[in-house]
């Protein structure tokens, strides 16, 4: 039997990581395997997606994986981002590992035909980690749900963090991120229906008119792709100290501050990506952080 | 800058936006943001000429976050489509089908690939042709947008995807950074400059000044890429300061062949506390520091700013090496 898995994350939260982990992971455990992510335009924090296929015996498949059995999803926003689309293609009766602090009612895509598991891996890898980057938890999760032995796994995920250049200090940070969240993941036993041929064809998703279109003349359009859902953490202006100095608005990249309808700057929310460069940059220390997610 | 300049303080940056929200470079990105700051110095009135980059992302059908125009070329020929455009403006002025008031500024803008390398020649020709028009570079020293690999801008003892840490090269980088302004002066460029977002005053009044030239008027500025450097995007004017201060990045200007430093370091910090700041130089500092590979950078920073002082009554004091 072939195991397809489908990674969702943003850039820089490790999805391509974790594919390789999953693969590494199966391959010492007997399986064969491939990984791969999509070469596409990753960006630190815009959608990416990556592939991990295993396999007891030859895997004939290749490319894409569109009907995936697995979809491991790294960010909740993606659940209802148009451009990833974390759901498509799942089959019936397959598994969604979801990061989220939500319900999982609330991350399933609206598909009640499928199982969901969900994990605060973000909060996890926040405490262990220092950052949000979650390749070693998220392949952890896939690689018990689909029951892959620890020792198998944990060899798999230290070579690969070799490879990728960690130093031993950060290697045992992810081995004890991994090893908590394989603690308390359970296999899953999954019954995934068989697809008709050519279900691998894939509907387009439709353009929206008005916010996307050929029309050369529509410039300026890319707001409504609402970068916003990029950001970790946010700031936050506190106007009894700011002064309107304007020196956060000189260097947003973003174009995503503004002076409001009041004379004061504004933060547009739904396209900050939340580098903060503004809070480094202020000198009145007038800007806070506060982490997305969390009150 | 002698003569009088609409920009006196960073408060004085134009308030249009000409870059929408919602572009996809990456969160702290110093190019879209070197992008933005020429857009707003140069008014509404552009058309952008772009080649192979991060940039090119940045429009992605079927979303733009650009209010002007955009032309996208090969890799090896922004300057060419800019003549294109240009000859197209000025034939269509001559026979009165386009008013001068509809007339727009030419700009090229794309990264160091393109600048130092790939598109190196058809810059050579436009300048050598006296093509009336911008380039803008954003230098990240790297091939960016295909996941940061070396080009001839990656500066010594930087790591990249080509020039990793080895047994055998345990510095990274072996080269040199290509000294693009003194090539584009040498080709007698009548306006180059060089620009750091940190410093936008400075930034602004250099656009300023080419508006006032016919010719090619060429700028590199030094885009901070949090990404390909590895550091935290919260960081990347600080880090663009630090270039500035400790001297890595001088900030110049050159007038038909005459160069003039336009901000001098007092004292320049030492290029330890800039290089620190980033993964890209990590194995540097770590497991063990390497002073001979820093005293080397900073002994090429020393030995510039000698020169300069020597060439232009200015005196930075020099940084231990």
């Amino acid at each position: 039997m072939i195991l397809r898995v489908r990674f969702h994350g943003r850039g820089g939260q490790g999805a391509k990581t974790a594919s390789r982990i999953l693969g590494n992971a199966a391959f010492n455990d007997g399986y064969n395997a491939q990984d791969f992510p999509i070469y596409g335009a990753e960006r630190r924090g815009a959608p990416v997606t990556a592939f991990t296929r295993f396999s007891e015996s030859e895997i004939t498949e290749r490319g894409f994986i569109f009907s995936p059995d697995v979809v491991a999803v790294m960010d909740d926003s993606l659940t209802a981002d148009p451009t990833a689309s974390p759901f498509a293609g799942l089959r019936k009766g397959g598994l969604a590992i979801v990061n989220t602090a939500k319900p999982a009612a609330e991350v399933n895509g609206g598909r009640t035909d499928i199982a969901v598991l969900t994990l605060d891996l973000t909060r996890r890898a926040l405490d262990t980690l220092g950052k949000a980057v979650l390749s070693s938890g998220i392949a952890a999760a896939v690689a018990r749900a689909s029951g892959i032995t620890s020792e198998a796994f944990m060899r798999g995920l230290v070579e690969e963090l070799k490879e990728v250049g960690l130093s031993d200090d950060a290697i045992s940070k992810n081995v004890a991120l991994a090893t908590a969240i394989y603690d308390v993941v359970s296999p899953i036993k999954l019954h995934t229906e068989e697809l008709p041929a050519r279900a691998d064809l894939v509907p387009l998703a439709v353009v929206v008119s008005g916010e996307g279109t050929e029309d050369v003349v529509n410039t300026g359009n890319s707001a409504s792709r609402h970068t916003g859902n990029w950001r970790i953490t946010k700031p936050v202006i506190d106007y009894l100290k700011c002064t309107d100095c304007m020196i956060c608005y000189a260097y947003c990249p973003e174009s995503a501050m503004s002076a409001g309808p009041d004379g004061r700057i504004a933060i547009d929310y739904d396209n900050c990506k939340g580098c903060m460069i503004c809070q480094t940059e202020c000198p009145l220390r007038a800007i806070g952080s506060q982490m997305e997610g969390l009150q | 800058m002698s003569t009088a300049t609409k920009f006196k303080t960073l408060k004085d940056i134009p308030k249009e936006e000409y870059i929408a929200p919602g572009n996809t470079m990456c969160a702290g990105c110093g190019g879209i943001l070197a992008v933005r700051i020429f857009h707003k110095a140069l008014g509404p009135n552009v058309a952008w000429v772009n080649a192979a980059g991060c940039m090119t992302i940045s429009v992605s059908y079927p979303l733009s976050p650009l209010k002007s125009n955009w032309l996208y070329t090969a890799f090896a020929s922004a300057p060419a489509g800019a003549q294109g455009i240009r000859d197209a403006l000025d034939v269509l002025m001559a026979k009165g089908k386009l008013q001068k008031s509809e007339d727009l500024k030419v700009v090229v803008v794309t990264g160091d690939g393109a600048a130092y390398d790939i598109g190196f020649q058809s810059t050579a020709g436009a300048i050598q042709r006296d093509l009336d028009f911008y380039y803008l570079c954003y230098d990240n020293e790297a091939y960016g947008n295909t996941g940061f690999q070396m080009s001839s801008s990656t500066p010594y003892a930087s790591s990249s995807k080509t020039t990793p840490v080895t047994a055998a090269y345990p510095y990274g980088n072996t080269g040199r950074k290509k000294d693009l302004f003194e090539a584009w002066r040498a080709m007698k460029a009548p306006y180059v400059a060089t620009l750091s977002n940190s410093h936008g005053v400075d930034f602004l009044r250099k656009v300023e000044k080419g508006e006032g030239i016919r010719g090619p008027k060429l700028y590199i500025d030094f885009a901070a890429c949090p990404t390909g450097w590895g550091f935290d995007p919260k960081y990347s004017i600080e880090v663009e300061k630090l270039a500035v201060q400790t001297g890595v990045w001088p900030l110049k200007e050159s007038v038909d062949g005459v160069v003039r430093h336009t901000y001098v370091p007092r004292a320049l910090t030492p290029v330890r506390e800039y290089l620190r700041t980033q993964e890209r130089y990590g194995h540097l500092f770590k497991p063990v520091e390497k002073p001979e590979a820093i005293a080397t950078i900073q002994r090429s920073v020393n030995d510039y700013w000698a020169k300069v002082a020597a060439e232009e009554s200015t005196q930075a004091t020099p940084a231990p090496a």
